[in-house]
């Protein structure tokens, strides 16, 4: 282990207590959007699934589908290294896990914010101690550390796709967009910045005064 | 009275995240030998701003508009709130005055409050405003962004991830391929496959069929039957093959909450 990585900020408890902030602030929006129909921590399809529930239906489709994001995410993020907030926190915690105890009959943890700034951080904490100790008995007690760094490369390298990838998609929304993103990716290119920044904003500039037809 | 209690729920929500998003984020820099959090593709996004400010920010931004008329519309910020515009912009205002990455964004301390002023602001403002933002940038953000992102989550990563598998060997390209064919057919996205894949080829390169590696390959089927069974690629299966889904299956479903078509 070099040098950097070393001391609290780096430590595996300091690990737990991340989990547990992020998935407390998680949890407690799922309750804002519970009392006051705003601020749920995910994409609207997802948050239509809770929506579904709250509105008189079934809470299966939210509960079973947050429980196997979570419970795959869980498995993977020791063993690769990076814990998947979208899937395993968002989805799991913040999706799933309030389902379930809607389904149950459970509301007090929806309704009271201290009370659901608590229990998320009760489920935090429990779900970064699993990670650890899967970590514990699988990377800590091999000597392999299973891949991840091939799993870094690729995922390093994916990044790379995304500056040409915008400047494609604004050709396809108009011809002022795309004439603003191929310009602003071409001066930050130029001026040695990454692409990608370029394109967003000569697309946004140009749509701006050229707004995209419906 | 409630415009002020959604406020002040907001602040203390956006500084809890933003501090766990923005740790999470720099750990990931330190990843497999310190445990991150946050996503591969934050991780790919935070890289190809190359520590650029202006880049962060720009990315960040473009985002802000969707996720904004998400939130007035829906009430859902949408995840990129925490994958994107929390770290992003979190890295922005640290490089705004330290270029070196080594010092800013790769340090989990600095991140973690950064992140959480970011988060505090931004999930404020963003609950707070049934704001007006401009309909046409709105419409550049969703009409160029969202593609975008969509096309590299799918079929850019996979690919990627893919190639990567059969690169590093023999074992770890079969285990990719099989389980990303797999991944995508059940959960629609090749990627958790692939990475379920090398991780299995590369243990079992590493230190042979162990304890570790069978309870690995054991968890891992598990968790493929389990999540085709929760969505329902079990009833799917059986309509594409035109076989006629067994009572006992539909009543399996019920049982556990899930309506069969």
């Amino acid at each position: 282990m070099d040098i950097r990585t070393k001391g609290f900020w780096y430590s595996e408890s300091a690990f737990i207590l991340f989990v547990a902030c992020l998935s407390a602030g998680i949890f407690a929006g799922t309750h804002m959007y519970y009392v006051y129909h705003v601020g749920a921590f995910n994409e609207i399809a997802i948050v239509a699934l809770l929506e579904a529930g709250i509105k008189g239906g079934s809470f299966g489709a939210a509960a079973a589908f947050g429980a196997s994001f979570l419970f795959a995410r869980v498995l993977e993020g020791p063993l690769v290294g990076i814990l998947d907030i979208g899937g395993a926190l968002q989805t799991g915690v913040g999706i799933g896990i309030p389902a379930l105890m809607l389904a149950a009959g459970l509301t007090a943890p929806l309704t009271s914010f201290p009370l659901a700034l608590l229990t998320g951080a009760v489920i935090g904490a429990a779900i970064g101690l699993v990670i650890l100790l899967i970590r514990k008995y699988t990377i800590n007690s091999s000597n392999s550390t299973f891949g991840s760094d091939v799993m870094m490369g690729a995922g390093n390298a994916a990044g790379r796709y995304l500056g040409p990838l915008i400047v494609i998609a604004a050709v396809m929304a108009s011809i002022p967009v795309g004439i603003g993103a191929t310009a602003g990716a071409a001066v930050f290119y130029a001026y040695k910045k990454p692409i990608a920044g370029g394109a967003i904003l000569g697309a946004m500039i140009m749509g701006l005064f050229f707004p995209i037809a419906k | 009275m409630e415009p002020l209690i959604i406020i002040l729920e907001s602040i203390i929500i956006g500084a809890l995240v933003g501090f766990g998003v923005g740790a999470g984020a720099a750990r990931m820099f330190h990843a497999p030998t310190v445990q991150g959090m946050g996503a591969f593709r934050t991780l790919g996004e935070l890289n190809a701003c190359e520590g650029d400010s202006i880049s962060h920010f720009s990315f960040g931004l473009g985002f802000l508009f969707n996720s904004w008329a998400s939130v007035v519309g829906a009430g859902a910020l949408t995840q990129d709130v925490e994958h994107r515009i929390i770290p992003n912009w979190a890295a922005a205002t640290l490089l705004w005055r330290n270029k070196k990455v080594e010092q800013t964004l790769h340090n989990p301390k600095k991140m973690a409050f950064a992140g959480a002023i970011v988060g505090m602001i931004v999930v404020a403002v963003m609950n707070s405003t049934a704001a007006s933002i401009p309909e046409s940038m709105r419409q550049v953000a969703t009409e160029v962004l969202v593609p975008a992102a969509d096309w590299l989550i799918n079929p850019i990563m996979p690919i990627v991830f893919w190639t990567a598998a059969m690169d590093a060997g023999k074992r770890t390209g079969v285990w990719g391929t099989v389980l990303g064919g797999l991944a995508h057919l059940i959960m629609g996205n090749a990627v958790p496959g692939i990475v379920l894949g090398i991780l299995i080829g590369k243990g079992v390169d590493d230190s042979g069929w162990n304890r570790i590696t069978k309870t690995l390959v054991t968890a891992v089927i598990l968790l493929f039957l389990l999540s085709g069974f929760f969505r329902g690629f079990d009833v799917e299966l059986l309509h594409s093959i035109q076989v006629d889904v067994p009572q006992w299956l539909i009543e399996l479903h019920k049982f556990v909450g899930s309506e069969v078509k």
